[in-house]
């Protein structure tokens, strides 16, 4: 036994070669100047956030540690609790919808039409433009009396709502702005798309597949290792969603007002960023970032245990 | 040295090419930013880059010493603000003062906060009053208490208040405001009420006889919604969001109501203080009477943004027939409302012989720490703040000065304007609070819900308490 675990480690780790090692010394070096920005600007601020929690700290004055008190005021803070259950709102349905958003674009864009470039770069554009400029127009698209939306439903009978002015329909209006996003995601689709083999689909053709068991039985199941790194990423950028809610409440609730209809456009990163900057505590900002990252931990570790069960690598099936 | 090594060091240099120009780049202001003059607005807009061009001192001599100076105002109070910066820098050749506008509000201070952490600090920045003393206790003011001192008597007692933590002194005290009334008689005589009931000379009017007044001229269009609004007594703010319309925060009516908001012997805040309760239950059968999703909708219509211009203030295009506002809308109505027929009065109150109340809030010159040019920002301040720089902004933005002695000087006044004299005697003011900001925050909040009716006035102001005590208990007073 005693012989046998070394063996096993061996077969594990196997020993670098002098060539290996120099290999690695070199790769190391030429990578140095992002391990030194890694270090720097990522590790180095989020271990120093972990410290700042436990402090009160301005932003300017020494930080004076004060133990778990931010903590314990989170949990009686109703702004907290508030801009937490906007942002959950937010990514539960910005997140699926955004997946679903992108495989229909995909699916659009990967079409044999000869000006299928021309459909492309229509469906991608609204991607390139800044978050800024949208949710700004936006604030005009939506305006409940004078606003094109609400002249659109008008037409088809629809009623109009008060889109930024009623709590429920704020913050699906922030879902909405996030799918103007969809065409960058799509592009990820598509390559997705486009990597699967196209023999697949004709012999499904020969066996008398059609269009829909084609796509239910061929093309999800190889897309859904892109569909997971969709749900992650969009789970990590939704969970930390500001922009779009800081330009529709007047960046910074304007002249002394409030984030939205009753707070309902208060997202957990946009009340963060009021601890830190409007009232300078830093502190207690550092303390909330340190809850949504361990609730972003936890969440994706969920995600990727009940990925488990539906993604499908086609490694796995050699 | 070896190829490889060589290679290393060329990514090591093209990276540090990359940071020192990234960092030159935003520590330095190029000669077009700093010889641009553009108009304010387009100076505002360029807030959000690295560094906002200076829109004064363009003509400054070459050896003049530089004096930074940060505002969040704009057009058309920052016109009036340029005007003062441009006659200081004629009559001191050796200064040289350059105004930036900024983004930020009376309690969004993130663009100075960032550039003091980033050694891109103003000199001289002009803070809300009333937040003066919670930027003191984070360390955001430098203590001018020795370069100041004998100036306190020059100042209204309040103002001179708002700017002092800790027995200390941390800016001096610029311009005030009252409140008041404003109404447009042709909305109010065209729905067939008797305008002369709101007339100043008669005291002022109830709220009863004011709602009734606006409810006769409220407008709905076929599907329901209000077109024209009579008046809206507090909020919801811009957009829908909670908060005031315009002037009618929960200090307008706690102060309405008798109410007062802190204790500063006590070191407590009083938000359930019964006159506070009362002025926000006031703000809760408002809005319950009059549908609070039908008035966020006319607002969300009718004044979607904060940062809407002047001109489109509805109060000005004739779908507003009142509102609680103060003395800088006589500027703004010369400019963009000058043929229409407005006037002002008190605010109303509860009771027939009730006294009316009002409060000013105002701004105020502060000095950042770490200042290069101290002491020619000390003189800046000095200056614009003082009787020089306090006549030229009460003359042409129409708020009033701190300076007691420019409240008797006639010349700068018309009649209109002198009336809120008259509020200012009798205006309260906000408590200087260490947490001041976070405070009007967390009233923002409660009048949200309140007038949502969302919430009761006891519940969404007991909030308050248990969540603002315990900030000012560890900033102290």
């Amino acid at each position: 036994m005693a012989a046998a675990a070394p063996a096993l480690t061996r077969s594990r780790r196997p020993r670098l070669g002098a060539l290996e090692r120099r290999n690695l010394r070199w790769g190391l070096l030429f990578i140095s100047p992002w391990l030194f920005g890694f270090l720097a600007l990522s590790v180095f601020p989020i271990l120093y956030t972990f410290f700042l929690s436990f402090t009160r700290y301005s932003g300017i004055r020494p930080p004076v540690i004060i133990g778990l008190t931010n903590y314990e005021r989170i949990a009686t803070d109703p702004l907290f609790w508030k801009s937490a259950y906007n942002t959950l709102f937010y990514t539960a349905l910005a997140v699926p919808i955004g997946v679903l958003m992108a495989m229909i674009l995909a699916v659009a864009m990967n079409q044999k039409l000869r000006e299928v470039g021309i459909y492309r770069a229509i469906l991608y554009l609204p991607s390139i433009l800044p978050v800024f400029a949208i949710s700004l127009i936006f604030i005009y698209l939506l305006n409940p009396a004078y606003g094109m939306v609400n002249a659109l439903l008008g037409l088809a009978g629809l009623p109009s709502p008060n889109w930024l002015g009623d709590p429920t329909y704020a913050r699906i209006s922030l879902v909405l702005i996030a799918q103007l996003g969809a065409g960058q995601w799509a592009l990820v689709f598509l390559a997705g798309l486009r990597g699967i083999p196209i023999e697949l689909y004709e012999s499904a053709e020969i066996d008398g597949a059609g269009a829909w068991t084609k796509f239910r039985r061929i093309t999800l199941p190889l897309m859904t290792p892109v569909i997971l790194y969709d749900i992650i990423i969009g789970l990590s950028l939704g969970l930390q969603v500001f922009t779009s809610a800081f330009i529709l409440t007047g960046g910074g609730g304007g002249r002394g007002g409030g984030a939205g209809p009753d707070n309902a456009l208060l997202t957990y990163v946009y009340y963060l960023y009021k601890q830190a900057f409007q009232f300078g505590q830093m502190g207690y900002a550092a303390a909330l970032s340190v809850v949504l990252f361990v609730v972003s931990l936890v969440l994706a570790g969920a995600v990727f245990r009940w990925a488990r069960g539906w993604v499908f690598y086609e490694a796995e099936e050699a | 040295m070896t190829r490889s090594a060589r290679r290393i060091l060329w990514v090591w240099l093209a990276v540090a090419a990359i940071v020192v120009n990234a960092c030159g780049g935003a520590a330095t202001p190029s000669p077009a930013q700093q010889a641009s003059a553009s108009a304010p607005a387009s100076a505002a807009a360029s807030g959000g880059s690295a560094q906002p061009s200076a829109i004064t001192g363009a003509s400054c001599a070459a050896g003049a010493k530089e004096v930074k100076f940060w505002t969040s105002h704009v057009p058309p109070d920052s016109d009036a603000l340029k005007h003062i910066v441009d006659a200081f820098n004629t009559a001191n050749p050796d200064t040289c003062v350059k105004m930036t506008i900024v983004p930020g509000s009376e309690t969004d201070i993130a663009k100075l906060l960032t550039a003091i952490r980033g050694g891109a600090a103003p000199d001289v920045y002009m803070a809300d009053r009333f937040t003066v003393p919670q930027r003191a206790a984070e360390g955001v003011l430098d203590d001018i208490t020795s370069a100041t001192q004998g100036l306190s008597s020059q100042y209204l007692d309040f103002a001179w208040a708002e700017t002092q933590f800790e027995g200390k002194t941390f800016a001096l005290p610029f311009d005030t405001d009252a409140r008041a009334l404003w109404y447009n008689k042709d909305l109010i005589t065209a729905a067939g009420q008797d305008v002369s009931a709101l007339d100043m000379t008669k005291g002022p009017a109830t709220i009863d006889t004011v709602v009734k007044i606006a409810d006769a001229v409220s407008k709905k269009d076929s599907s329901g919604n209000y077109d024209v609004l009579g008046w809206i007594p507090g909020g919801p703010g811009a957009g829908g969001a909670a908060g005031a319309f315009d002037q009618g925060w929960h200090y307008t009516w706690g102060f309405t109501f008798g109410g007062t908001f802190a204790d500063l012997t006590a070191c407590k805040v009083t938000p359930t203080n019964p006159g506070v309760v009362a002025g926000f239950q006031f703000l809760y059968d408002w809005a319950k009477n009059h549908d609070p999703a039908a008035v966020s909708r006319w607002v969300a219509s009718n004044r979607p943004v904060a940062t809407q211009p002047a001109q489109q203030f509805p109060f000005w295009t004739g779908k507003l027939a009142m509102t609680i506002s103060g003395d800088w809308r006589i500027a703004e109505q010369a400019k963009y409302a000058a043929n229409g027929h407005y006037d002002f009065t008190f605010i109303p109150v509860a009771k027939q012989g009730d006294q009316s109340a009002t409060w000013a809030g105002g701004w105020s010159m502060a000095l950042i720490p770490n200042s290069p040019s101290r002491d020619q920002a000390i003189k800046f301040m000095k200056y614009i703040a003082g009787p020089d720089g306090q006549r030229v902004y009460t003359k042409e933005s129409t708020h009033l000065p701190t300076i007691k002695d420019l409240l008797t000087d006639t010349s700068l006044y018309d009649p209109q304007h002198a009336k809120f004299l008259d509020l200012l005697k009798v205006a309260k003011n906000r408590p200087p609070l260490s947490v001041g900001a976070a405070y009007w925050d967390a009233l923002t909040t409660a009048q949200g819900s309140v007038e949502a009716n969302t919430m009761q006035p006891m519940d969404a102001l007991n909030q308050v308490q248990t969540s603002i005590q315990p900030q000012l208990t560890t900033a102290g007073c």
